[in-house]
Order: structure tokens, then C-alpha cells, then sequence
């Protein structure tokens, strides 16, 4: 295990750094000024030679990305042409309420899907597995900032119970200060996460309820409730895994929509900014920190693998 | 406040739950003028007001003198009620200098208008200290030695056009100017931007430093420049630096956070009337639609600003509590032309093509049907509304080109086109005969222009859409293409006639939205020839000297002879501008008249009643 997480680690250095470069040269492709595009429509001349000469937006591409993984290696994302902030601040600043609300919706999501999933596989065809199933469609098929809207209009407008807006402090302390601002994001997410991954779960319950093995088990005398929870629920996680392993990076990388409708700052509003204003240090911070999440997210999926399913050994051959 | 295009699908869903939701609520749905604040009652003292701030309205500097690379023109939100300036522009409703909150007690012209004799206010520092005409010296040593790196330094002006800067007394002030300007124009556009630094706390050059005179040479004002720089692009130290807590306007900062939400509470030493509340939260929303969410849900936000589009919900608002009012902005607005465009060039610089374009711009219906007569009509340069004293006759009547499909389409016949209704009119008659297409047409050439302009606005679309629609009239083909504002900056460039490089002035015709003008709306940099925002290389002699008149002349009338010539040669195709409506807590007094000039941004002036 040790010598293939050793391997996956190396590779993923090999990734982010191609994922680096790559990320670097699109970025230079975009037509227009990124001077231009920071001090907007009436910058003169002389601003915008202060500008690239300040940025070193003056050297030619290969003395920018030489600079540019100089001050990587030295810990440094640079600093934002728009907000002039540094990169790592604003990634500071905006990741913990990402981490806070999809990662606890993605908990929630799973926690909800998994027994949801096997409830429907076992009750198949009837008709609380096809209400769940007309539930979980409708959810699949609405937008997130359509669910989001439903619940606003709902529980903040007519009903006034809760407030339409996610915390506006930073840091997670700030956040869970304001837990009734937590509600809405949370459940917006959750419910959007929710109907992908329990229609995954279904149908892999559904797989494994068809093995023989499960007849040997019950016809051996074991209780139904340990043959789902034993074998079922072992045997059907492990394609849930992998998309849950696959969704860490929206994590780090954020919700746009989300962000925008519940007014939160966060890592999905700031690189859509950043990407419409041409600002290439956040640009290439974000990507590169959401390329090192995609990273480990699939590694973790990949250990997690090997951990329920006894078969499946890393490192071997 | 400009949204993501992607988000205005988002935007219109909310419209359409918000209807839903509204649905059977009662009440006015009339906006106000914002003549006079709705609140009656008694003012009393203390009460929070919480103010909503589009995405990307983070202040990232706190030093009110912002380099050349930071165009944030959210910082001066931030600083102006810490660091007001020396001339208070905006009155009321009024454009004019208000002589209550402004530093100075009175502004001297003399020497055929060469030098300015400035006497302050006894007016004191929030650390008991008098302000004093050093503060000033100190402001013009940093700026003299450290410009152009200077965010709103415009070559020529302050600090360039000052010969010498005397002090005859603490409170006195003699600016000798290079030249003669207009008194208006100087006061008005000049001094406005000019604020007072405390230079018995700021004149250093490092934390630990003793306060000098550090800035009476050129080395020591670039260290201290640089020095306060450094410090004030520091958000973590905003509410913390001893040096931000000196200051001589109305507000000190109370709390600051990095994602752009801050609270003032009031300078207690304030030496003009201490603001009645006592705290202003200024908070931003990532979108119109969640500050609409939370406006509509009862939130405890005080001020806010309604779409365009929103306006369907003005009943909904007042009966959560709030009034509306209507808030003309002070700009210029219009569909920006390239005349070096190597293809439509030659086009927009016939004066009768644009004159035909203009006549098939329906202005009215616009400003009714898609503003929902919330918008200046646009007849001209100078904004009918909001600007008073400065709108000539000409403009006040339409402008000098009404709409006028039929007139348009003989104009173009009669020069020699072929005009095609919901087609493309070709040139048929080329040459530079007064029955010509003219200079640089050819046959064939078709009426054709592409334009850009700047997404996320659901009324924008539908009044580009308009156009495009109406110019069809006349057979002037438009193609409309949107991009978020940054994109359509980061490829549209200055085009003059010595420098047109492909890469920068290939666009043809551009709406940006408009070009905000101070107390005094000058043409300068807009229309004169190489003007720092004249992109599209508009240049005519005429223009010049009449802009030069308004600017060093001392007449009147001038102004309304410089805004007639403009707005009859059309360096752009004048349009409408659609205004800012403010929405506000009906409880709270002082809000109107709105002061458009500083964006409704007057906390110090509010109050609650009971």
C-alpha cells in the first residue's frame, strides 16, 4: 500500500504540474489586455506600461512562467491584478465556507442516498420505490439555482423563517455563528447532490441483491437486516464511492450558482470572475488548487476502494 | 450592477417566483422622485442603516490616493466619508458644491482666474488636531513627486497646471495655476478630487518612523508614498492602523472585512454635524437577485438598489416596509463609433450616416417601454436630468435629432444608397459628391457594423435589441454581440489616427453603458481629439476649441454652445441612460433628495425617526 500510495502521489505531482502548464498557456491564448481588462476601458498608456511592468506582464511568456514557478516553489500564488490581494489570501478567504457548506451537504447527500438507495433497490417496482424514484428524477432535473429559488421564495419570502441570504462572515467560526443562514445553501446542495447519488446506489444495490452470494447468506439463516447491511450496503457503496470521491473537488472548486443566489463568496464566484476579467493569478491559483483536489480526491476514492472491498489490494503485482 | 450573463437566466427565474410570490399584494407601485424623503416623525439619535454593494464593490486600499494600477472605484467609497474632499460635490439634488460639508469656507479666483485663494474651515482632526493648510501642501508634495502614478491624474491637470503652492496663514491657502481656467470648471471637476491628508499623522515613512517633513522633498514624498501605500493595501489592519484612525470626515471605520462587508460608526470629534446614526453596515451581495431575496424577505437591510427589470416589484417592497425612488445618474451614454476602423471607419465618418443612424434610434420608446420610464432620454451629451443649470435648450426640446425613420431613409437616398428596409442598403453612388456615398465608400458596401456591448443586464439586451431592430428601418444592418465588461475592455483600445493597431481598435461600434461625469460636465477627455476617452478617435478642430472655451473661458454661454455643436455632430449615437432606483427603508429620514453625485451614498445626513 505504502509503495503504491508513494506512486499515486508521484503521479499526481506529474498532473498538477502538466495541469500548471497547460492552465498557463490557455491562459496567455485568451485574446485581449489583461492590463486593459484590470484598469478598464479609459486606462492610458502610461497606466497600462505601469501596469505589466508591475506585473511583469512586460517579459516575454517564457520569463513569465519561469517567474511564475519561481515564486510557486516559494509559496506563492502571486497577487490578483483586480482586487491587488494576494492569491493565497483570497483562496483563504473563500474556501472555508465552501468546505463548510458542500462538504456538509455532500455528508448530508450521502447519508440520505445510501440507505434511501438500498430502501428503493429492496422495494423495487413498488410504489414507495417509485415515489422515491419520481422524487429523485425531479430533483435530477432541476437546476440548483431553480431548488434554490423554490426554498427562498418558500421559507424567506412568504414564510419569513429563515433568511435568503448564507452567513456573511468568513472563516468557519463566522459561519456557524449564523446557523439559520446555513439552512437554505445546505439544503439546496443537498438536495441537488442527493438524487445523483442515490439513483447510483440504487441501482448498484440492485446489482448486488441479484448474487448468489446473498442467497447463500440467507438460506445460511442470516437476518435480513445483516444481510443488507453486511453485504448489500459492503458490496454496493463502492460505484458511490467513486463519485463521491469524484465530487471533492467541488469542495475546493465551489458553486457558482449556489454562490450567486445565496450571496456567499466563494472559490466558484472567484474564479468566474477571475475568469471574465483576465485576472491569471487567481486564475492559475484556483485551477491549481482544484487540480491538487482532483487529485486526491480520486486517490482517496481509490484507497477507500481498497478498504471495503478486501479483494481489491493496492500495490500487489 | 452589472451580473454574470450566465447568472440572467437565474435572474429572470427569480423575477417569475418573485411575480408568483407577490401575487394578490396590494399597494402603490409609484416610484418616487426622490425629491424629498417619505419619513415623517421625529429624529431620533442611534439606529443601524445597512446598505447593500454589488459583487466586486470591495474597497481593497484605504489610502485615499490610489496608484495608477488600482482602478477600484470602490476604495473612494470607502474613504470619502473618512477623508472627504475639499470641494463636497453635490448638493441635495442639485449640481452643485455643497458649501455645509465641504472643508473649505471660501474659494477666491483672482488674476484673470491664475489663482485660487483657499480659506479652510476651523475644522479639526478626529485626534483634536486643527486642519490645517499644511494638510494641503502635504497632499500636493505626495502627488507633485509620485504622478502619474495616480489613479485619476489626468495629464495637464492638478498637479501638472500648479506654478506654486504659497500659505500665508494656517487656514489659507494661494494656488498659483499655470493658467486661466474657468472657476466653475476648476472647483467643480478639480478641487472635487483633491482631499486633505492629516500630515501631523501620515507624513512618515515607516511604521516605526517619527512623523517629518518627510514630503517637502521629492525622495522623502515618493518614500512616504510609498510608505502609505504599502500600509493602506493592507485589509487585515484597515480598523487597526493607528494611521486610519486620524480623519476629518463624518465616519471612522469600525470594521472591516476582507470580502468587502464593513461598518462606520460615526466620528465622534466630527467638526460639522456629527451623523445621527450609529452604525452604516455596507454589505455585498454576489447578485441582484439575492439582494432582491433579501429585500423582499424582510431582511434588516436598509438601502438597496432595484433592477430595471424589478420594477414589476415596487408594490411587494413598499409593503415590506420600504420606499422607491427614482435617481437619475450623471453621465454621458451613447454607442461609442470607431472612426478608424478599417472597414466601418469610413462609414461613421460621414457626418449625414450617423445622423441617419440617430433618427432611427426610437429614444422614447425605449426610455418608456423598456425602462419603464426610468431613464434619461439621451438627446445629447449632457443628461437632461439631474444636470439643471448645464442643459441647453436644444437638449431639453429632443435633442437635434428626434426620432424619424422616413427623414433617415431620404438621407441615406439622397447620398447615394440603395436602402433595403429589414435588409442591408448598399452604396451605389460612391465618390465625395454632395450626392455621394462619400470619402472612402465603395460600391457595393453595405450598411453593416457590429456591436459590442456589456452583458448581464436583462434591459440592456432588450434596449440593444431595440435598436438593432429599429435601425433595420433604414436597412443599417446591426450584428449585437455581449461580453462581460472586463472582456469587452481587455480588446477595445484608444484609436486616434497616428495608432490604430489591428489588435485593439477592430471593433466597430461599442456601448459600455456611460461615461460618468463630476459636477461640471465637460466634454474634455471624451470628445477633443486624442482625449483619454475618446476611444473611437473622433476629432474635430470645432470640438476642441469649444471644449477648450468651457474649460479656460469664463462664459456661460459657452457651455450650451459646446453641448449644441456635440450633440449635432455626434461623436457617438446618442441613448438613453437608464437610473439608479434606490430602494430605502420608509422610516428612515434624509435619504432624498438623493445626491447623484455621490450615488445616494450620504449616511451622514441620515436618520430615524419615531
Amino acid at each position: 500500500m505504502t509503495s503504491y500510495l508513494a506512486r499515486r502521489a508521484a503521479q499526481a505531482i506529474v498532473v498538477v504540474i502538466g495541469v500548471t502548464i497547460l492552465t498557463f498557456i490557455l491562459i496567455h491564448l485568451i485574446p485581449g489586455s489583461a492590463a486593459r481588462a484590470a484598469l478598464g476601458v479609459h486606462a492610458t498608456s502610461g497606466r497600462i506600461a505601469i501596469f505589466n511592468t508591475a506585473y511583469g506582464l512586460d517579459k516575454p511568456l517564457y520569463a513569465q512562467f519561469a517567474d511564475y514557478v519561481g515564486q510557486l516553489l516559494r509559496g506563492n500564488l502571486g497577487v490578483s491584478y483586480t482586487t491587488q490581494q494576494p492569491v493565497s489570501a483570497l483562496i483563504a478567504q473563500r474556501l472555508p465556507g465552501d468546505v463548510l457548506l458542500l462538504g456538509v451537504s455532500t455528508v448530508l447527500a450521502v447519508a440520505i442516498a445510501i440507505p434511501m438507495g438500498i430502501y428503493q433497490a429492496v422495494k423495487r417496482s413498488r410504489l414507495s420505490d417509485q415515489l422515491l424514484d419520481a422524487v429523485s428524477f425531479t430533483l435530477y432535473t432541476m437546476p440548483d439555482f431553480f431548488v434554490a429559488f423554490m426554498l427562498i421564495a418558500l421559507f424567506s419570502v412568504q414564510l419569513h423563517i429563515l433568511p435568503p441570504e448564507a452567513p456573511q462572515a468568513t472563516g468557519i467560526a463566522g459561519l456557524l455563528a449564523d446557523p439559520r443562514a446555513l439552512v437554505l445553501p445546505i439544503a439546496t446542495l443537498t438536495l441537488s447532490n442527493l438524487a445523483g447519488f442515490s439513483r447510483y446506489m440504487r441501482a448498484s444495490a440492485i446489482d448486488v441483491l441479484a448474487e448468489d452470494f446473498l442467497r447463500t447468506a440467507r438460506a445460511k439463516g442470516l437476518p435480513e437486516r445483516l444481510v443488507l447491511v453486511r453485504h448489500v450496503l459492503r458490496n454496493s457503496v463502492l460505484p458511490v464511492v467513486t463519485v463521491v470521491g469524484l465530487t471533492f473537488p467541488n469542495i475546493i472548486a465551489g458553486a457558482v450558482i449556489a454562490e450567486a443566489v445565496f450571496s456567499y463568496q466563494g472559490m466558484g464566484l472567484l474564479f468566474y470572475q477571475a475568469a471574465t476579467s483576465h485576472d491569471y493569478p487567481v486564475l492559475l491559483g484556483s485551477t491549481l488548487i482544484v487540480g491538487a483536489a482532483t487529485v486526491v480526491g480520486s486517490l482517496a476514492a481509490d484507497v477507500a476502494y481498497g478498504l471495503l472491498d478486501p479483494r481489491i489490494r493496492h500495490g500487489r503485482g | 450592477m452589472r451580473t454574470p450573463r450566465r447568472l440572467a437566466a437565474a435572474a429572470a427565474a427569480a423575477a417569475v417566483i418573485g411575480l408568483a410570490a407577490c401575487s394578490g399584494s396590494g399597494g402603490s407601485s409609484a416610484i418616487g422622485n426622490g425629491a424629498a424623503s417619505s419619513a415623517t416623525g421625529q429624529k431620533v439619535q442611534g439606529g443601524t442603516a445597512t446598505l447593500a454593494w454589488p459583487d466586486g464593490s470591495a474597497p481593497n486600499l484605504i489610502f485615499p490616493l490610489a496608484p495608477a494600477t488600482n482602478t477600484n472605484g470602490y476604495n473612494a467609497n470607502l474613504t470619502q466619508l473618512m477623508w472627504p474632499y475639499l470641494v463636497y460635490d453635490g448638493d441635495g439634488a442639485q449640481s452643485a458644491v455643497n458649501p455645509q460639508e465641504s472643508l473649505f469656507s471660501s474659494l477666491t479666483y483672482g488674476n484673470g482666474d491664475t489663482t485660487i485663494t483657499i480659506k479652510l474651515k476651523p475644522w479639526k482632526w478626529s485626534d483634536g488636531t486643527p486642519i490645517t493648510s499644511r494638510d494641503f501642501t502635504f497632499v500636493y508634495n505626495l502627488l507633485k513627486a509620485n504622478v502619474p502614478n495616480w489613479v485619476v491624474y489626468t495629464p495637464g491637470l492638478f498637479p501638472d497646471d500648479v506654478k506654486s503652492v504659497a500659505t500665508p496663514s494656517a487656514s489659507t491657502i494661494v494656488v498659483t495655476l499655470t493658467r486661466s481656467y474657468n472657476a466653475d470648471f476648476y472647483t467643480d471637476n478639480v478641487l472635487s478630487q483633491i482631499p486633505l491628508l492629516p500630515q501631523q499623522a501620515w507624513d512618515k515613512e515607516s511604521a516605526g518612523g517619527k512623523v517629518g517633513n518627510y514630503d517637502e522633498t521629492a525622495a522623502g514624498a515618493k518614500a512616504v508614498w510609498a510608505f502609505l501605500q504599502k500600509e493602506g493595501s493592507d485589509l487585515s489592519t484597515f480598523t487597526t492602523n493607528p494611521l486610519w484612525k486620524v480623519v476629518d470626515g463624518p465616519f471612522t471605520l469600525a470594521s472591516f472585512s476582507s470580502d468587502g462587508d464593513y461598518t462606520y460608526a460615526p466620528n465622534k470629534n466630527y467638526s460639522g454635524t456629527v451623523p445621527a446614526l450609529s452604525r452604516v453596515v455596507n454589505q455585498v451581495f454576489t447578485t441582484d437577485t439575492a439582494e432582491m431575496d433579501a429585500l423582499r424577505s424582510g431582511t434588516s437591510l436598509t438601502v438597496g438598489t432595484l433592477p430595471q427589470n424589478d420594477v414589476g416589484q415596487v408594490a411587494t417592497l413598499k409593503s415590506e416596509g420600504y420606499d422607491v425612488v427614482n435617481q437619475p445618474i450623471p453621465g454621458a451614454a451613447g454607442t461609442l463609433l470607431n472612426f478608424y476602423n478599417a472597414k466601418t471607419g469610413p462609414l461613421v465618418s460621414q457626418l449625414y450616416i450617423r445622423q441617419a443612424m440617430e433618427e432611427l434610434i426610437d429614444r422614447p420608446q425605449i426610455v418608456s417601454k423598456i425602462f419603464q420610464g426610468y431613464a434619461d432620454p439621451g438627446d445629447g451629451p449632457v443628461p437632461v436630468q439631474g444636470f439643471g443649470q448645464w442643459v441647453s435648450p436644444l437638449e431639453k426640446q429632443g435633442g437635434p435629432y428626434p426620432y424619424d425613420p422616413a427623414k433617415a431613409v431620404s438621407l441615406l437616398k439622397s447620398h447615394g444608397w440603395q436602402v433595403t428596409p429589414s435588409g442591408t442598403s448598399v452604396c451605389q453612388a460612391p465618390g465625395t459628391g454632395p450626392a455621394e456615398c462619400g470619402a472612402g465608400i465603395t460600391k457595393g458596401e453595405p450598411l453593416s457594423f457590429q456591436l459590442l456591448y456589456s452583458s448581464g443586464t436583462a434591459s440592456v439586451d432588450e434596449a440593444q435589441a431595440a435598436i438593432q431592430s429599429s435601425e433595420e428601418q433604414g436597412g443599417i444592418k446591426i450584428t449585437l454581440k455581449s461580453e462581460p465588461f472586463a472582456t469587452l475592455a481587455s480588446v477595445i483600445g484608444q484609436c486616434t489616427a497616428s495608432s490604430h493597431p489591428a489588435s485593439t481598435c477592430g471593433w466597430q461600434l461599442v456601448d459600455f453603458g456611460y461615461d460618468p461625469y463630476q459636477l461640471d460636465p465637460t466634454g474634455n477627455t471624451l470628445f477633443n481629439t486624442g482625449g483619454a476617452n475618446n476611444l473611437g478617435g473622433y476629432s474635430s478642430p470645432e470640438e476642441d476649441a469649444l471644449i477648450n472655451e468651457t474649460e479656460y473661458g469664463s462664459s456661460a454661454q459657452t457651455f450650451y454652445t459646446y453641448e449644441d455643436y456635440t450633440a449635432e455632430q455626434l461623436p457617438w449615437l446618442w441613448g438613453p441612460l437608464p437610473s439608479q432606483i434606490d430602494v430605502y427603508k420608509s422610516g428612515l429620514g434624509g435619504f432624498a433628495p438623493l445626491n447623484p453625485f455621490r450615488g445616494s451614498i450620504n449616511p451622514e445626513d441620515w436618520y430615524y425617526t419615531k
